[in-house]
């Protein structure tokens, strides 16, 4: 966890308690940019991501895929998805650059119930912080994008930081740097996406119609987009068509916390109250009467 | 009449006192720390179980033993607790029972009905924590829209299950003094037998 970016939202902490010393003034909001069309497939990124966070080797197997490893891991944050699709009879790789979107409504931070394991920063990226981390999973539920993988060693969750450090410093994510092509593009939110609509109209002009830019509203936007050629074909990109940061499950969730929160205080000023006005019930003074109910007891 | 009502007599066996210390022990630290998990303000009550890392840890092993628990609980109970007719009418009469208008009370057997709904109640809900529990401590293996509904079943499992730990402690200690010894050393004096459970109180003391 980077200490000196501004912050902009911590997981379980209300925005009051974030300490006044860490809300800075706002600097730039940024963005990657994946153009998937530009995209050759050498896996560079892959490399200079495992060596910029040192994320040591994980030793892998043919399975028939042309893709290095099957899934992403603790120590796998970028993995470069290779779907073999057909598309107007010909075969094509509709490339997937899988790590985080780094949501602008980020789902695991919403649904991270250990106060400070994740942020994120104004300037648009979320960080998990392991020292923070209790192992709970809970982001990996609420992630629509099946990002965050945990690690069972050390029982703490892991993904794509966007190399905040270098961020921090200054400098573009390792990824960004490495891509010989450049169809990883890095500056600022708007000017992605002015690049992306660029590249989105020549994309149009060499054919491909269905040409988009994927930067789902359901979770805000993102701050890493993809310009994806087939646009009609996000889910052979593996890629959600409608995610979103408050599925119905989490919203009715919080609305019951809120009103479960009422309902226990409720229930001990209830019997505090309860008690107040009848106190305890002192069985000598019943001495006298009649035991409880209509048969009356053997005495 | 004073040497009758001070008479002891013996509620609950050893078994019936531990297996309702198991679950009531594990039962409170569950529900601190599954608070702690709902609600940020309440974080520090993972401190209960060793802090956040640990609790996460241990909150499933413990609901295992309140699991093992309320199965002993219902095995050994579950006889006791169907209702009878007194129960309805007591069921109907709750409001004289709430308002100590014990005259209008219908008499109650060893259990009232509202003891006899509290364990019916508990019973269902350690089914859904269970059944909601187990993908929630392996998340690996379920995916996430079912974990999702998993927990809001365990939260509304948790909302329930702490109204009616307020109201059953409540009742159990301040509310009826002579009530928690049943739950210490087993035993009640026939006087409070005698008032809160007349149909129990006339078997023990028939001659």
């Amino acid at each position: 966890m980077a200490d000196t970016l501004s912050i902009r939202r911590v997981s379980a902490t209300p925005d009051a308690y974030i300490p006044i010393s860490a809300l800075r003034s706002a600097g730039p909001s940024y963005a990657k940019l994946v153009d998937i069309g530009a995209c050759i497939g050498c896996k560079g990124c892959e490399v200079a991501c495992k060596e910029w966070n040192d994320l040591g080797v994980e030793p892998t197997a043919n399975f028939g895929s042309y893709q290095s490893h099957k899934d992403l891991s603790p120590k796998t944050w970028l993995l470069m998805r290779f779907n073999e699709v057909e598309v107007d009879g010909n075969l094509n790789w509709l490339i997937k650059k899988d790590a985080c979107l780094h949501c602008e409504d980020p789902g695991c931070l919403f649904a991270c119930p250990a106060p400070g394991a994740i942020v994120q920063y104004t300037n648009g990226i979320v960080d998990f912080n392991q020292e923070n981390c209790i192992g709970c999973q809970y982001c990996v539920t609420g992630c629509p994008f099946d990002i965050p993988r945990f690690d069972v060693h050390t029982r703490k969750v892991s993904k794509c930081n966007m190399c905040v450090d270098r961020v921090e410093a200054g400098l573009e994510p390792a990824c960004v740097k490495t891509c010989p092509t450049n169809a990883i593009s890095w500056g600022s939110k708007d000017d992605m996406l002015a690049l992306a609509d660029q590249k989105v109209e020549t994309l149009n002009a060499r054919g491909y119609d269905n040409a988009a830019v994927y930067n789902p509203a359901g979770v805000g936007g993102t701050h890493m987009m993809y310009v994806v050629p087939h646009g009609d074909r996000l889910a052979d990109y593996s890629l959600p068509s409608d995610p979103t940061a408050s599925p119905t499950p989490m919203t009715a969730l919080g609305f019951l916390k809120r009103i479960g929160a009422y309902l226990m205080g409720f229930g001990v000023l209830g019997v505090v109250g309860h008690f107040l006005r009848y106190g305890p019930e002192r069985l000598e003074e019943h001495e006298d009467h009649e035991p409880r109910g209509d048969t009356g007891a053997a005495a | 009449m004073a040497d009758m009502a001070d008479r002891i007599l013996h509620r609950f066996n050893f078994a019936e006192r531990i297996v309702h210390w198991v679950v009531g022990v594990t039962f409170v630290l569950l529900l601190a720390t599954g608070l702690a998990f709902a609600y940020p303000a309440l974080f520090w009550l993972t401190a209960l179980l060793g802090g956040g890392p640990s609790a996460r840890v241990l909150h499933p092993w413990v609901g295992v033993l309140f699991g093992i628990g309320m199965g002993f609980m219902i095995a050994i109970w579950i006889r006791d607790m169907f209702l009878s007719d007194v129960d309805w009418r007591w069921l109907r009469a709750m409001r004289a029972y709430a308002t100590r208008d014990s005259a209008n009370v219908p008499p109650a057997g060893k259990y009232n009905a509202g003891q006899k709904m509290f364990f019916w109640f508990q019973g269902l809900l350690a089914v859904v924590f269970v059944v909601s529990g187990v993908p929630l401590w392996f998340p690996e293996f379920f995916g996430s829209g079912l974990l999702q509904w998993m927990r809001l079943a365990h939260y509304l499992a948790t909302l329930g299950g702490g109204l009616l730990l307020i109201v059953h402690v409540y009742l159990g200690t301040i509310a009826y003094p002579g009530t928690a010894r049943a739950m210490i050393d087993g035993t009640v004096t026939a006087r409070w037998a005698r008032h809160h459970h007349p149909g129990w109180h006339e078997e023990q003391t028939r001659p």
